[in-house]
């Protein structure tokens, strides 16, 4: 809202300097975002929040300078002197559609001579950033600034059928409008019509037919009050958006709609003549009286932590606008004014008591008192899987969670649902929730490489958004990851994870069979047979698919099933003083004897004296090994919590571990 | 005597050992500490040796073996020692053909994005002030986005053009049924009252679910299944439409803070917003302006403003919760007030780091990821 220095005078002295008044204003809710001179004049913008429209025009911020500095506000005149002939032949006004116009006036004036208007309301119009038209025009708009209330002027002339009817528009109705545009007219729309046609689009702009032109002698004034709603659906499906829509989508002061009609013909019989018919025509609901608020003065203290005399309370009242109907020691009740719609709580008043009187002396150095907060569970186990991720050299990727349908339909792992689609995209076609992190951090693997990045190690701790039949979906935190390392070492990273977070955790590796994953380098982890983890190296269909030129490789962790199984607080066990005792093996397995059999077999058999079993490698060489047969290499670390083993006892237990892996799985000793 | 304190022995003499050696500056010294070491007649190794005989029979072979892998450390650095001033005689470790200057071998660390390091700075300071992170999800229905919040059913805010809504389920939802998640095992999160009943959205509440446009929902939910008094943070992605340019993006971080007790204020809201910025920005001297704002869910509504660098800077939003949240959350405005604060994480975030361009925290270029 932009505010002329100029004209504010004309409602309240203005002897401070402007700065201290845009200071307070701001201080109290009028937020100044700037301010220019323009020809002499000051053009002070305001930030009006939207539950105060009534200070979208200069009489409401004046009421705000009279209240902030105690002074008196002087009202312009709105008593236009009436002539002979009444407005009731002259026009009649009918209202179809009272849930989209509540109330509409009209008023006359006929034998105005159109001209441009005087110096000093046309430079303020363009103080505050309004092209002068003619006198007609321009006072409409004076009044729009001056009170806040839109105004409509037609000319009378023109107006088919002496009539005026506030309706929904016919079937295939269009309007040209006065910025000379055709507008098609939906039926939800609010339109002004005469006996015949549209002639203006209610609350929003009038149409160019009975624009005022210099021809005009007879005006007909409008003053109304449209649904808020209806006109913000209006402006916004027209993309039509004007002074007038703006104030009515916030909501017009009820009470304000005469006095603006009259306000307006004052002027107009001051500045262009001719003769007001007598009355108005005058159709629609009336707003309801306003309720009184109590206001307790022990609220303020309970509210703001600082007292306020109730003396001052009530001047504050009083000074915007309150009518006091009652106080004693401990309350006061109020009347609050039409244009102040957003007052009518207890809690309103204590605001508009806090702002006024300054929030400045609320002090900011109270003891609140202490309480214990602790860390969640979650938190400590994402930061811990943030810590691993970056201690093995991951950098962490923050990515949209929303992507398109072709990398939202290129890999879902955990679910078969449809994902969640929002109804219009959030950014450049993506509009799918995201079922899984791989695809966005896969795009950001494909910013790297077009950017000649190396080492793309990307980790994204976020949410995967898993539909259900009913209600809100599963979000699911994930931490994924993609890389440009080996299956193993990415597997790793996933098992130091679990390591890190529940060391006592038993989870199974299976091969995966997922899409766009190469079945020699993928698998699944499970826990309780439920999929905890997808790790694989994409294949070559999987890189093209997400257009990349470099192997990569990504892997993904649901984090819930480790929160709920983290052990942050491990148990210290006693260290055997003893020197260990390795010993190398090397099995000739067939092929089908996977590594975790094998290896729970030499586990098991080493019973308390087991400390460690390190895999070496797999070799494959049908010539020495056989067909269909693998070697598999691997270090045992033997350990007593007992004494020094001896290199008799290590011997003696490897051969038991040999005979157990020979029953159980058919392996040789190399 | 035991096998295990003369291990330990053994060890801290090859420490010492490897420490003296190591520290060596010319003949004399190494002479002087090969004698004190390795003395044939009094040397320390000849004294741990005597404890040797002492051992239990059992464990003499595990020591026996130990001592001489100590013997050969120790002989092992005195060779090297010896070496090294043979190779530089005079000038310590100065030595001729070493460069000081070439690079270190580098651990591969990663790097956590800016936006986690912000965050995680502001969990701390409002951990340490007493507030517990909460958590709610990013996908909302109308009661916890909006009429929990006092945003009525014609409120503008709910205009499907400043809100990403979902299409309705059934269009296109749940082809087959989902996987259950894993289970978890069932305590209910702390803070929960059992007697407490749960006040949740009226039975006629519209459906369609939306992406949550303000972490102020977990306000709600955490209000909803807990009896004042309340004292948390939630932090998380809110999406709003908004084209994407060098200072907005349609998704980005939220911080909020709520603080609902018997006797609180806006002195108390003031005090907190202090302690945390002076916290957050490290300056011992803040001060806090409130400037009256509005938000349907607080009343009073202000702006913050915080003293920096001798002026102001804008902070977030700020208010007393206002009585029809509380009275939504079945919460009597009678006995309890609160405060709730929000603030946008990636401003601040950009501010403290001179990043100038929003979507740079989104592209994941690892050069810039790496800067942090």
């Amino acid at each position: 809202m932009l505010v002329s220095w100029n004209w504010l005078k004309q409602y309240v002295t203005l002897d401070m300097p402007h700065e201290e008044l845009e200071r307070r204003l701001m201080l109290s809710g009028l937020n100044h975002e700037g301010t220019r001179e323009v020809g002499g004049d000051l053009a002070i913008d305001l930030e009006v929040t939207s539950n105060r429209p009534d200070c979208l025009g200069h009489l409401g911020v004046a009421r705000e300078v009279g209240a902030l500095f105690d002074r008196e506000i002087t009202l312009p005149p709105a008593e236009p002197p009436e002539g002979k002939t009444a407005v009731e032949p002259l026009i009649g006004v009918r209202i179809d559609c009272p849930d989209l116009c509540y109330r509409y006036t009209a008023r006359v004036i006929r034998g105005v001579k159109i001209g441009p208007s005087p110096g000093w309301m046309a430079r303020r119009l363009e103080t505050v950033g309004l092209a002068p038209v003619n006198n007609v025009v321009d006072i409409s708009n004076y009044v729009l600034m001056e009170c806040g209330q839109p105004l409509h002027t037609f000319d009378y002339g023109r107006l088919g059928g002496r009539q005026i009817l506030v309706r929904r528009p016919l079937g295939g109705e269009t309007i040209e409008a006065i910025d000379h545009k055709e507008y098609r007219l939906e039926p939800d729309m609010c339109v002004i019509a005469d006996a015949r046609v549209p002639v203006a689009i209610g609350g929003v702009m009038g149409g160019a037919k009975t624009e005022i032109s210099k021809s005009t002698t007879d005006v007909l004034i409008e003053a109304a009050e449209f649904d808020p709603t209806s006109i913000r659906n209006t402006a916004r499906a027209l993309n039509l958006h004007s002074d007038s829509s703006y104030r009515f989508e916030r909501k017009i002061d009820p009470e304000g709609v005469d006095w603006a009609s009259r306000r307006c013909c004052q002027l107009l019989l001051d500045l262009c003549g001719g003769e007001l018919a007598g009355g108005s025509v005058d159709v629609g609901r009336r707003p309801p009286p306003r309720e009184p608020i109590v206001l307790r003065f022990s609220q303020l203290k309970r509210v703001l932590g600082i007292e306020v005399p109730p003396e001052r309370v009530r001047r504050i009242l009083a000074a915007l606008g309150l009518a006091e109907a009652r106080a004693d020691a401990a309350s006061v009740e109020v009347v609050p004014p039409s244009w102040r719609r957003d007052l009518t709580r207890e809690i309103d008043l204590v605001e508009e008591v806090g702002r006024i009187d300054g929030y400045d002396a609320i002090p900011e150095d109270v003891g609140v008192p202490m309480v214990a907060s602790a860390r969640t569970l979650d938190d400590r186990v994402v930061t811990r899987v943030r810590e691993v991720l970056t201690g093995c050299g991951f950098d962490e990727a923050v990515t949209l969670s929303v992507i398109d349908q072709h990398a939202s339909e290129a890999w879902s792992p955990w679910t078969g649902a449809e994902p969640l689609r929002a109804l219009a995209p959030v950014l450049r076609g993506a509009d799918r929730l995201r079922r899984s992190l791989i695809p966005s951090l896969l795009a950001a693997r494909r910013t790297n490489e077009t950017l000649f990045n190396n080492d793309i190690e990307l980790f994204e701790i976020a949410r995967a958004y898993l539909p259900r039949r009913r209600g809100l979906p599963e979000e699911a935190v994930m931490l994924g990851l993609t890389s440009g390392r080996g299956f193993r070492e990415v597997k790793g990273v996933i098992e130091a994870v679990l390591e890190r977070i529940a060391p006592d955790l038993t989870v199974e590796a299976v091969a995966a069979d997922a899409p766009l994953l190469d079945a020699g380098a993928a698998c699944r982890l499970e826990l309780g047979g439920k999929p905890l983890a997808f790790i694989g190296r994409l294949t070559e269909e999987g890189r093209e698919r997400f257009e990349l030129r470099g192997p990569a490789l990504v892997a993904e962790l649901r984090l819930a099933p480790l929160v709920a199984r983290a052990s942050l607080i491990p148990t210290s066990r006693p260290q055997s003083p003893y020197p260990p005792v390795g010993r190398d093996l090397n099995f000739v397995v067939d092929e089908s004897v996977r590594w975790a059999d094998l290896a729970a077999t030499v586990r098991e058999g080493c019973g308390p004296l087991f400390e460690h079993l390190e895999y070496a490698d797999t070799y494959r060489d049908p010539e020495r090994l056989g067909p269909g047969k693998k070697s598999l290499l691997m270090r045992l670390v033997l350990r007593s919590q007992e004494g020094t083993l001896t290199n008799q006892q290590a011997d003696e237990l490897r051969e038991r571990i040999v005979s157990a892996c020979r029953e159980r799985h058919g392996a040789e000793l190399r | 005597m035991a096998l295990a304190e003369f291990l330990a022995e053994l060890d801290e003499l090859v420490r010492r050992a490897n420490a003296r050696f190591e520290a060596v500056g010319d003949e004399a010294a190494l002479e002087a500490a090969r004698i004190e070491f390795l003395g044939a007649k009094s040397g320390r190794l000849k004294a741990v040796q005597k404890g040797l005989g002492r051992i239990d029979k059992a464990d003499k072979p595990a020591a026996g073996k130990r001592f001489n892998e100590a013997k050969q450390h120790i002989e092992a650095a005195f060779e090297q020692a010896q070496q090294r001033l043979k190779r530089a005689p005079g000038t310590g470790a100065a030595a001729e053909g070493f460069d000081p200057t070439v690079p270190g071998i580098h651990p591969p660390l990663g790097h956590l994005h800016p936006i986690t390091q912000t965050i995680e700075e502001m969990k701390d300071i409002m951990g340490r002030l007493g507030f517990t992170v909460a958590e709610g999800p990013e996908v909302e229905d109308p009661w916890h986005n909006f009429d929990a919040l006092n945003i009525p059913a014609d409120h503008p805010a709910r205009d499907p053009l400043d809100n990403f809504y979902l299409a309705a389920a059934g269009k296109g939802v749940a082809a087959e049924p989902c996987p259950s998640p894993i289970d978890l095992p069932s305590a209910p999160p702390p803070g929960d009252c059992p007697t407490c009943v749960p006040v949740g959205p009226p039975a006629n509440a519209p459906a369609a679910l939306l992406l949550r446009s303000q972490t102020s929902t977990v306000q709600i939910r955490v209000m909803e299944r807990t009896r004042p008094p309340v004292r948390i943070i939630s932090v998380g992605r809110v999406y709003r439409p908004d084209t994407a340019d060098d200072t907005h993006y349609p998704m980005f971080h939220q911080i909020e803070g709520l603080l609902v007790d018997r006797n609180v204020t806006m002195a108390d809201l003031k005090s907190v917003l202090r302690l945390f910025a002076s916290a957050f920005f490290k300056e011992a001297e803040v001060h806090i302006r409130f400037r009256p704002s509005f938000f349907p869910f607080t009343e009073p509504s202000v702006e913050v403003d915080m003293t920096w660098q001798g002026g102001w800077m804008e902070m977030g939003g700020a208010g007393m919760v206002d009585p029809n949240v509380l009275r939504a959350v079945g919460y009597d405005p009678e006995e309890v007030t609160g405060f709730a604060f929000g603030l946008g994480v990636e401003r601040i975030c950009m501010n403290r780091h001179a990043i100038h361009d929003i979507r740079e925290l989104f592209r994941n270029d690892v050069r810039f990821l790496r800067q942090f």
